[in-house]
């Protein structure tokens, strides 16, 4: 929605087109000329979902993501060693006391970020996991935080991204608030499932068929799953509601220009301390390029984002953009990702479908009464394709030679559980610039410097325990672990003290009025449940939240520009 | 861990050929290409010395060990890993402690070939089996002995480069597929019999030679 004046004087503007989902082109606006309302850097769960929001609002929108614009319909194979470019590979330094896995086990790569891989589990948090400090209170070597926002905050955007993802789950979903129906049917339960569903069923412990964000019925044109298994990989028939098939189409449709290709090197400043833009590079030039913006997004992930805002320091903001506090980079998290396999007498085939047909216990996600920790877990299913198994059976069994050919005869044996379990955010866990290793543009390279906290440690022990133990109910034998984290969370988290926290519970920084950070990473505690519901539900109410500001002229208080109150209109349908 | 020669890998799958499904509805073609060139256009060596190469392939086949195969017939290793070096294909971080992969690989092979010589006063290539497994153990163990590894994690370069990428390599091949029942491509048909002990047609069936493409 730029003013008549930007589309007079552009007479040059270009007819941009984006891959559509089903194989077609669709146009999209090119902006690269105007200086837009917002820049958003990073098209994945937090930005896709508050570009397409922010557009659909009316506000002017560009969204740069390093990676390419997939087609669901051409990019993606059925096969694991091939997919390698769905992950981000750029070069990162995995230090600390329990450095981690990066890649391919949590980075994703391309518009639609780690929405396009990930494993659709959506779950919200619960009231008590955003007032871990109140309940909990201090706790000797974490820097536990109560959220600026509550579960009410977010109940109404929890709701509104279910129903965009069109989420299939149970009728009844036993744990957490009561809350409507799920909008979709659940899928029918998969092998690795029952397994969990009987084991459960033996010992007492509640289960339930876990909430996906992938139809189960038509929507909208995208057809049912049809459980290829590949979900990991990229989903090639549309069924899963990724950020790329879902708030992407809609962000184009409502003006946005999504541009692929585009790493971000720095935020700019004027002499003010606002943000003014962003410089970034095409993927294979050595040139910067510039894109205005009366307000900035970072949206990178709990990586990339702390690097871009620590790689954007200026004579004004020595240590980094948005960074007066301190904390940009600190409080870093993981979940843990624990696993446990046994061998069943039947075929399980678990390559086939888990995720869509899970079950899921959130039994253990809570402080449970007698143990000597706090905080908890969810278990889920897992179903790694054979490659990830056997290298799960090398890495963490030890198994190589004969013996690994041999045991591998029985993959379609195998059945897995694996965990979300919480980890307290630590000051000392946390992405920094690297002294002197650069990228390809020259940009310092990040370094992730994690260690568990004891408490995180007696969690997977007793997490570890009770799969076993599941797995065993089930009929399942020769049970093993393997350790594993899984998502990443925290390093510019959110809070109401300026000295404490780096944005608001709007996202917004504290620092820079004009400068948002909308992803993973404003977590200030990790809750044990898949974070990429929570990550949309805040996204969708920083939208909300923004309309508002805007409407009050709240939005850009200190800037030259006109607010863009005026702008707040809903753009027509195919004026894109 | 490894066995013997002559250990025999059963065939649970005989009549199993997950290339059988080629024109199947469970491959598209941009499947289809990817693993047609995995087959037909192993990459040339282009990375590593030939020295190196002799090395990688004999430690690759005590990893995963293919006695079962002809030295012509055998999924090969150390071309694939040679063309992601020679690319410079990286997996999106390092441990601290382990230098860029190139030089990872080339210091780790160096290590290798010190250990051999430091244990057994040969070269690796030279050993017997049993020999080449007790060098990889020490590796394993972090705790190899002479200087050749100042610089380089012996462990986490076995497990977390050398070994996972052998076996990541090796498993992503169909002749790997086969003989796991893995059903390998599922797109655009996927799966209808999810259940315990629920196979479709189109799935890797055991004890029927007959099997077909469903």
């Amino acid at each position: 929605m730029g003013d008549r004046m930007t589309r007079v004087a552009d007479a040059r503007e270009r007819t941009l087109t984006a891959p559509g989902i089903d194989g077609e082109r669709v146009p999209m606006r090119d902006r690269s000329r105007e200086e837009v309302d917002f820049c958003i850097v990073g098209a994945g769960a937090g930005g896709g979902t508050l570009g397409a929001k922010l557009a659909e609002a009316g506000f002017s929108v560009v969204i740069i993501d390093a990676g390419p614009h997939w087609d669901p319909t051409r990019d993606f194979v059925s096969d694991e060693a091939a997919s390698h470019p769905l992950f981000w590979t750029d070069e990162r330094i995995s230090a600390g006391e329990h450095p981690i896995e990066l890649g391919s086990n949590n980075s994703g790569r391309g518009v639609g970020g780690s929405t396009v891989h990930y494993s659709m589990i959506a779950m919200r948090a619960h009231p008590d996991d955003f007032r871990r400090r109140t309940i909990l209170g201090e706790i000797a070597g974490a820097e536990l935080r109560d959220w600026p926002l509550g579960y009410a905050d977010l109940e109404p955007f929890y709701e509104e991204v279910e129903h965009d993802l069109q989420v299939a789950g149970p009728t009844f979903y036993p744990w957490g608030r009561r809350r409507k129906r799920y909008p979709q049917r659940e899928h029918d339960l998969n092998a690795c499932a029952k397994v969990l569903v009987e084991g459960c069923t033996k010992l007492g412990i509640p289960v339930a068929p876990a909430p996906i964000a992938t139809l189960s019925a038509p929507h909208r044109g995208r057809s049912p799953c049809v459980y290829r298994g590949f979900c990991n990989y990229g989903c090639t028939t549309n069924a899963k509601s990724s950020v790329l098939v879902t708030y992407v189409p809609r962000a184009i449709r409502a003006g946005a220009e999504v541009r692929p290709g585009c790493m971000a090197a720095r935020i700019e400043h004027d002499s003010r301390g606002l943000a003014t833009g962003v410089l970034y590079f095409r993927a294979d030039g050595a040139e910067l390029h510039r894109q205005r913006a009366r307000n900035v997004v970072v949206a990178g992930y709990a990586v990339e984002t702390p690097r871009l805002l620590l790689g954007s320091a200026s004579a004004m903001f020595p240590d980094g953009m948005a960074n007066s506090s301190g904390c940009v980079g600190r409080c870093f998290m993981v979940h843990t990702g624990d696993q446990v396999f046994a061998k069943f007498p039947e075929r399980i085939n678990q390559y086939k479908a888990p995720p869509p047909g899970g079950a899921i216990t959130e039994h253990f996600n809570r402080t449970i009464p007698g143990e000597a920790f706090v905080c908890g877990y969810t278990i889920e299913v897992v179903g790694p394709h054979v490659v990830d198994f056997a290298s799960r059976m090398a890495t963490s069994r030890g198994l190589w030679g004969a013996s690994l050919r041999r045991e591998m005869l029985d993959y379609n044996y195998w059945s897995g559980l694996g965990i979300v379990g919480e980890v307290l955010p630590r000051r000392d866990n946390r992405v920094e610039l690297h002294h002197d290793e650069r990228d390809r543009h020259g940009l310092p390279i990040p370094r992730v410097v994690f260690g568990y906290h004891g408490n995180d440690q007696a969690i997977v022990r007793h997490a570890v325990r009770q799969m076993t133990s599941i797995l065993e109910a089930a009929g399942g034998r020769e049970s093993w672990h393997a350790d594993r984290t899984a998502h990443l969370l925290g390093g510019c988290r959110m809070g109401h003290d300026p000295h404490d926290s780096v944005v608001d519970a709007d996202c917004r920084s504290h620092d820079v009025p004009n400068l948002w950070i909308c992803d993973g990473s404003v977590f200030p505690t990790s809750a044990a449940v898949n974070p990429s519901l929570t990550i949309q539900a805040i996204a969708s109410r920083t939208a909300a939240r923004i309309r508002e500001l805007a409407a009050r002229r709240e939005l850009s208080p200190h800037h030259g520009h006109a607010a863009p109150a005026a702008r707040i209109h809903p753009a027509p349908r195919g004026t894109a | 861990m490894s066995g013997g020669e002559g250990d025999s890998f059963r065939p649970r799958y005989p009549g199993y050929d997950v290339l059988a499904k080629w024109s199947s509805p469970d491959w598209d073609d941009q499947t289809r290409d990817v693993v047609r060139r995995r087959i037909e256009e192993v990459p040339p060596i282009r990375f590593f010395t030939g020295d190196e190469a002799a090395l990688l392939a004999a430690v690759a086949e005590r990893i995963v060990p293919q006695p079962d195969r002809a030295a012509g017939a055998r999924v090969p290793i150390v071309p694939f890993i040679d063309e992601r070096l020679h690319e410079d294909r990286r997996q999106g971080y390092r441990y601290e402690g382990i230098p860029p992969q190139r030089e990872a690989w080339r210091a780790g092979l160096a290590g290798i070939e010190a250990t051999s010589r430091a244990l057994h006063g040969r070269a690796f290539v030279a050993l017997a089996d049993a020999e080449q497994d007790e060098v990889l153990r020490r590796v394993e163990r972090g705790d190899p002995p002479g200087d050749a590894w100042a610089g380089l994690d012996a462990r986490r370069f076995f497990t977390s480069v050398l070994c996972e990428t052998v076996v990541k390599t090796y498993y992503a091949h169909p002749l790997a597929w086969n003989e796991t029942g893995y059903n390998g491509p599922s797109s655009p048909r996927g799966h209808v019999r999810k259940w315990i002990g629920g196979v479709d047609p189109w799935e890797a069936h055991e004890r029927d030679a007959r099997w077909g493409t469903g």
